[in-house]
């Protein structure tokens, strides 16, 4: 009996109308457009004429295929390899040795894909630290580059050298923004890069024709443009002052803030918080771990453990601060005192004011004199 | 006797690069290298020991 094998029509599209639509509804939110471009990015998904993908592996763990590969349902993987054409990928492609290597020289040579890199690039091309069909990453890096439509780099590694780069960078690695200067070069950092933000990028670059809005890390700004920090749903705990001091204390069991832990927030834009990982599940500071800061460059040589010293960030004066009043005057006591001086006009003022203080029971009391909960005037 | 070399191998994580060869239709000698290098031990060296899982877990990340 002759073996059926499925024909090109019958395997695509993989994804019913629906999903479809909900994945376009999706894309248009990750991108925050308005709901009127969900319309644009219907008819750009649909175009019969799939656009070309050279997908190169350099210095990487394959995590970011990984991360992509099992993205959300409707898989974004699935969508995406309906609209694309990816030809080439180690870990996912049927050809090995020269075959896959000629599929790959024959979409460059037809030019007009877009070019997606994960890991670093070895800048030692004779130490042959990282080598493909006996080619050197600089010179796979540079041959893929040449005509590309666009250069995607995914990943802490491709970005910003990531991991190998780490102290003391033993291979002279670098990410690819660092060698290529002629063309646009979009970055998606992240260890690894959330598959969410890779395919709303290809989206838009589908239904637009050009990279989103990017930083001056060349980061898509609807994903990378505001603090981990300013959308934490542990903020309010920062706020109020309410840290985890040790690994399982009651802090820690309670959800508290991570900052004193290392917690990477306060100085990582990336919209984790929002789109989470693995299907919107969990993220890591919703896990109890304080963020490692994997969208910044050089994260790798942060000490993970050690609180960061704020300098983008300064909590407001009202608020208590990050040290408890027993060990420091915050500026709290300071702006009450001063408060109290621009109200107080004249000893009339004074009087009257003092009066309504007593009639209501209240008593201002500097910081210093606040001692805990247990001698609070309500409790005496 | 043939030598047949394969590089890179496809649907594996990582990159290698086999060589064997090949005579009256046997393997008689292979040779298998793995063809990237990031040195994550020298990275690892001085390091707070709390930090290490996070490197050694990228090492594959599949």
């Amino acid at each position: 009996m002759a073996i059926q094998v499925p024909t090109e029509t019958e395997l695509a599209p993989t994804v019913s109308r629906r999903d479809f639509l909900a994945f376009c509804s999706l894309m248009a939110g990750a991108l925050a457009l308005p709901k009127s471009s969900e319309e644009l990015i219907r008819n750009a998904l649909t175009n019969p004429k799939r656009t070309p993908v050279i997908w190169l592996e350099l210095q990487d763990c394959a995590g970011c295929s990984e991360a992509f590969l099992r993205s959300s349902s409707p898989t974004a993987a699935e969508v995406v390899l309906d609209i694309l054409s990816v030809d080439y990928h180690e870990t996912i492609m049927a050809a090995s040795g020269r075959r896959a290597e000629e599929a790959k020289e024959a979409t460059i040579a037809a030019g007009g894909y877009l070019l997606v890199v994960e890991g670093s690039i070895s800048l030692d091309e004779d130490a042959g630290y990282c080598c493909v069909g006996g080619k050197s990453s600089v010179q796979l890096l540079k041959e893929a580059a040449k005509n590309a439509i666009a250069v995607v780099a995914v990943g802490n590694c491709a970005t910003f050298g990531g991991l190998p780069k780490a102290r003391p960078n033993p291979t002279n690695a670098v990410g690819v923004m660092d060698l290529i200067k002629d063309k646009p070069v979009l970055n998606i950092p992240g260890c690894p890069m959330n598959p969410v933000n890779l395919t709303a990028t290809v989206v838009h670059f589908l239904t637009f024709g050009a990279l989103p809005a990017m930083d001056a890390l060349n980061r898509p700004m609807f994903a990378f443009g505001h603090l981990i920090h300013d959308n934490c749903e542990r903020r309010g705990h920062f706020s109020a002052g309410e840290f985890v001091k040790d690994w399982g204390d009651e802090g820690h069991r309670l959800g508290w803030c991570l900052y004193k832990m290392g917690c990477k927030g306060p100085m990582s834009y990336h919209n984790c918080p929002t789109v989470r990982f693995n299907e919107g599940t969990n993220w890591p500071i919703g896990a109890g771990h304080p963020c490692i800061g994997c969208s910044e460059p050089g994260f790798w040589d942060l000490e993970t453990y050690e609180p960061l010293e704020l300098v983008e960030f300064t909590p407001p004066s009202q608020y208590p601060g990050i040290v408890p009043p027993e060990e420091l005057i915050t500026p709290v006591g300071a702006a009450i005192a001063g408060g109290t001086l621009g109200l107080i006009v004249g000893a009339a003022g004074a009087f009257a004011y003092d009066m309504v203080n007593k009639k209501s029971g209240m008593e201002l009391k500097h910081d210093d004199e606040l001692t805990g909960p247990e001698e609070h005037p309500d409790s005496k | 006797m043939a030598k047949i070399a394969i590089d890179p191998i496809t649907r594996i994580e990582g990159h290698l690069r086999l060589e064997v060869e090949v005579a009256d239709g046997v393997v008689t000698k292979a040779w298998s290298s793995s063809t990237m290098f990031r040195g994550i031990e020298l990275i690892l060296q001085g390091r707070d020991p709390r930090e290490a899982w996070t490197f050694t877990q990228r090492i594959c990340g599949v």
